[in-house]
């Protein structure tokens, strides 16, 4: 493939070419975050997790990462409803989360080989991407701790349906390349930051949640 | 569509709240404080504000060893020293007899083992911000007030104040309900109710939708709910309102949070009391007064508030008036003040079809029946050539009782009302002469309501429009108010 000169010298000097193209993923999924936070009003576990997850997906294909995702969830919420039962300190508690975890996620890939259901190539999912999904776990339960399970379940729903647009974007091969041989575009998306970091104007979610205000005022319109 | 969207102009969103206000009025000192209860309470404790009593304050797992669980009284609250949200607050009713334990507002009891492993919990930082080791504290259960306790289902209602640059700018009440699990968190099904600043009066009920993912979307309701006697949530009369608005500006001066939430409580042996000062207070507030913020901080952003009352008369002089259209709403009526502005449209439309209107001062006279026009408005208004057609009449100037009027009304009537304008002709007692005058239909706008109506074109009075009986049915007519000329 032929690169920019730019592009060039950047791989002639070491840095490979995945290491880029990663780089460059991290850009773009802070920047889909941001514009989801604040022009949509949806909200995710930090841009971290959305970022990692994006990321895992694009290694493991959506329908893996999202079935891998539902079963970290599903594991991490029995294991807790057990565990916080039992007293004992925060983090020992996270700790045992993440050994049953272990062990589920393994069942869970014995399972898959056994009966098939759709997810043939389990056994191709890197680990580290596996690896990366299963922390959405700690973030799962720490604001199920804080909040409550309804806000956690919606966070979790915001912050896959983030990563899932991140990692549409990022896997077409157009993009990629057209943003590797345009590194300029971090730059663009640093102005896009920028702006969005300014915006004062109602989210999306803003104008659902206040259309019973404004309903209220045509029906008044002297107010 | 454009027109709906210049009302969403009004509203405050997160955004805005964040940049515009939380971040240029509250330094972050002032945010520290406000996050950290103790401190708060400290501070508030110099001014003579009145917070909950502490018993007991949890630093380390060593106090919570040897805490002596019999010093503490029957019922108490345990809360996370830096706790966001209303999280990890556990309230106590009383000890259960014969047993290690103490009973919550569900009935359910709480052993002490239980209540240790979710102190313990609070040390660890599990309810604090970012995590941060936190101190747990125990302190004095409110009692609520008689009144609010009525619409509560157990918990605590508390008011929200929202104060910005010394003026209270809008409050709500925060009611428990059953599935709050007699908390106040909006979040959880608490119901919010609005509350008119100018006289401390209940608005709007609403309650957030209980689906997982409308979890922003709220409902009106009318009533309280699950409760042995359920009420309606409007109208309520909030006690000591002044005396509210008062606290909630002092807290804003010892926390110099420029942007601040006050959560008071009504305490029935000690009245007002604060619970916590929010440096970023939540936004649903618009929601249950049905108006927006952004509009109401704009206005006082730039005035200079000297003292408390002043910032008070402000409020309510700019921000009342939200109960009179409530009013509307049980009743079924509108209100309409004795003298009102009231709009008056053109007779003709404009040369590109639009019509025109003339604010008229109008007197609400239910001594009379037919409504009056005065004659100078009358030709303002389009009636010009109506009036000079029936002044070049000749008749009578007077009749001396309503029978001759009626007599030659009966004889002239086609003559008296040949001009197109003229609908009728009237018998009217006025300047202790009958007189016959001619009648025209207008069209007005009364409390946002549009009609056609008729009336009597007089000579000029005081008041441009006097309406009389036969159009004020229905309405409630309001005496407090005259005009400020």
């Amino acid at each position: 493939m032929n690169y920019s000169p730019f592009t060039d010298w950047l791989i002639q000097n070491g840095i490979s070419k995945q290491t880029l193209e990663l780089l460059v993923a991290i850009t773009i999924v802070a920047t889909i975050v941001s514009i989801f936070r604040y022009l949509f009003g949806t909200r995710s576990y930090g841009i971290y997790a959305p970022i990692i997850l994006a990321i895992a997906y694009s290694y493991t294909g959506l329908k893996y990462g999202l079935s891998i995702t539902l079963v970290v969830i599903l594991i991490s919420l029995i294991s807790y409803s057990v565990l916080r039962k039992i007293r004992m300190h925060y983090i020992t508690r996270i700790a045992i989360n993440y050994c049953l975890l272990t062990i589920g996620l393994i069942a869970f890939v014995i399972v898959i080989k056994k009966y098939g259901l759709g997810l043939e190539n389990i056994s191709n999912v890197p680990a580290l991407a596996l690896i990366s999904i299963a922390a959405l776990s700690d973030f799962f339960i720490k604001q199920f701790v804080q909040k409550s399970l309804k806000t956690s379940m919606t966070t979790l729903v915001s912050t896959v349906v983030v990563a899932s647009v991140g990692w549409f974007i990022i896997t077409r091969d157009y993009i990629s390349d057209y943003v590797i041989n345009n590194l300029w575009i971090i730059v663009a998306l640093i102005v896009v930051n920028l702006l969005i970091g300014q915006f004062k104007g109602l989210r999306l979610k803003d104008f659902l949640r206040f259309r019973s205000v404004v309903k209220e005022k045509d029906e008044n319109p002297k107010k | 569509m454009r027109i709906q969207r210049s009302k969403y102009k009004d509203i405050l969103g997160l955004n805005r709240r964040n940049q515009e206000y939380v971040r240029p009025y509250n330094s972050p000192s002032a945010k520290r404080l406000a996050d950290n209860k103790i401190r708060t309470k400290k501070a508030l404790a110099k001014e003579g504000i009145k917070t909950p009593e502490v018993y007991k304050l949890i630093r380390n797992k060593q106090q919570l060893k040897f805490l002596d669980w019999n010093s503490l009284p029957k019922s108490f609250v345990i809360k996370p020293n830096q706790g966001t949200g209303g999280n990890g607050i556990l309230v106590f009713y009383g000890k259960k007899k014969g047993e290690d334990g103490w009973i919550r507002p569900n009935g359910t009891v709480m052993s002490v083992n239980d209540i240790i492993l979710h102190i313990e919990n609070i040390l660890d930082g599990r309810f604090s911000m970012g995590n941060k080791k936190d101190i747990a504290i125990i302190e004095e259960r409110v009692r609520t007030d008689s009144l609010l306790k009525q619409y509560s289902y157990k918990g605590v209602p508390d008011i929200r104040v929202i104060c910005f640059n010394g003026v209270p700018i809008m409050a709500m009440t925060r009611i428990p309900t059953k599935r709050s699990d007699g908390t106040a968190n909006l979040h959880s099904g608490a119901i919010c109710v609005g509350i008119d600043i100018a006289t401390g009066i209940t608005t709007h009920a609403m309650q957030m939708n209980t689906s997982a993912l409308l979890s922003d979307i709220y409902e009106e309701i009318e009533m309280t709910q699950d409760l042995r006697e359920n009420k309606p949530l409007r109208g309520i009369h909030i006690p000591n309102w002044d005396n509210i608005l008062e606290i909630a500006l002092k807290c804003q001066r010892v926390s110099k949070l420029g942007y601040i939430g006050v959560d008071i409580a009504l305490d029935a042996d000690h009245g007002p009391i604060v619970f916590e000062l929010n440096a970023r207070p939540g936004l649903g507030i618009q929601v249950a007064n049905k108006a927006g913020l952004r509009w109401r901080l704009e206005k006082v952003k730039d005035v200079e508030v000297e003292s408390i009352k002043r910032g008070i008369r402000l409020a309510k002089s700019i921000f009342g008036g939200e109960v009179e259209e409530s009013i509307e709403e049980i009743s079924g009526r509108k209100v309409v003040n004795i003298n009102e502005k009231i709009l008056v449209y053109q007779k003709e439309k404009d040369k590109k079809g639009r019509e025109k209107k003339e604010y008229a001062r109008a007197f609400m006279d239910t001594g009379v029946l037919t409504s009056r026009i005065s004659e100078t408005f009358a030709n303002r208004i389009g009636f010009l050539t109506t009036t000079r057609y029936f002044n070049n009449l000749e008749m009578p100037k007077k009749f001396d009782s309503l029978k001759d009027a009626q007599e030659y009304i009966d004889k002239h009537e086609k003559r008296l009302t040949l001009e197109d304008g003229i609908k009728r002709v009237a018998k009217i007692v006025d300047d202790g002469g009958i007189k016959i005058r001619p009648v025209i239909e207008i069209k007005v706008k009364i409390s946002g309501e549009e009609k056609e109506i008729e009336v009597v074109i007089l000579e000029d009075s005081e008041y441009h429009l006097v309406l009389g009986r036969g159009e004020l049915k229905g309405y409630l007519i309001d005496t407090s108010k005259t005009f400020k000329n």
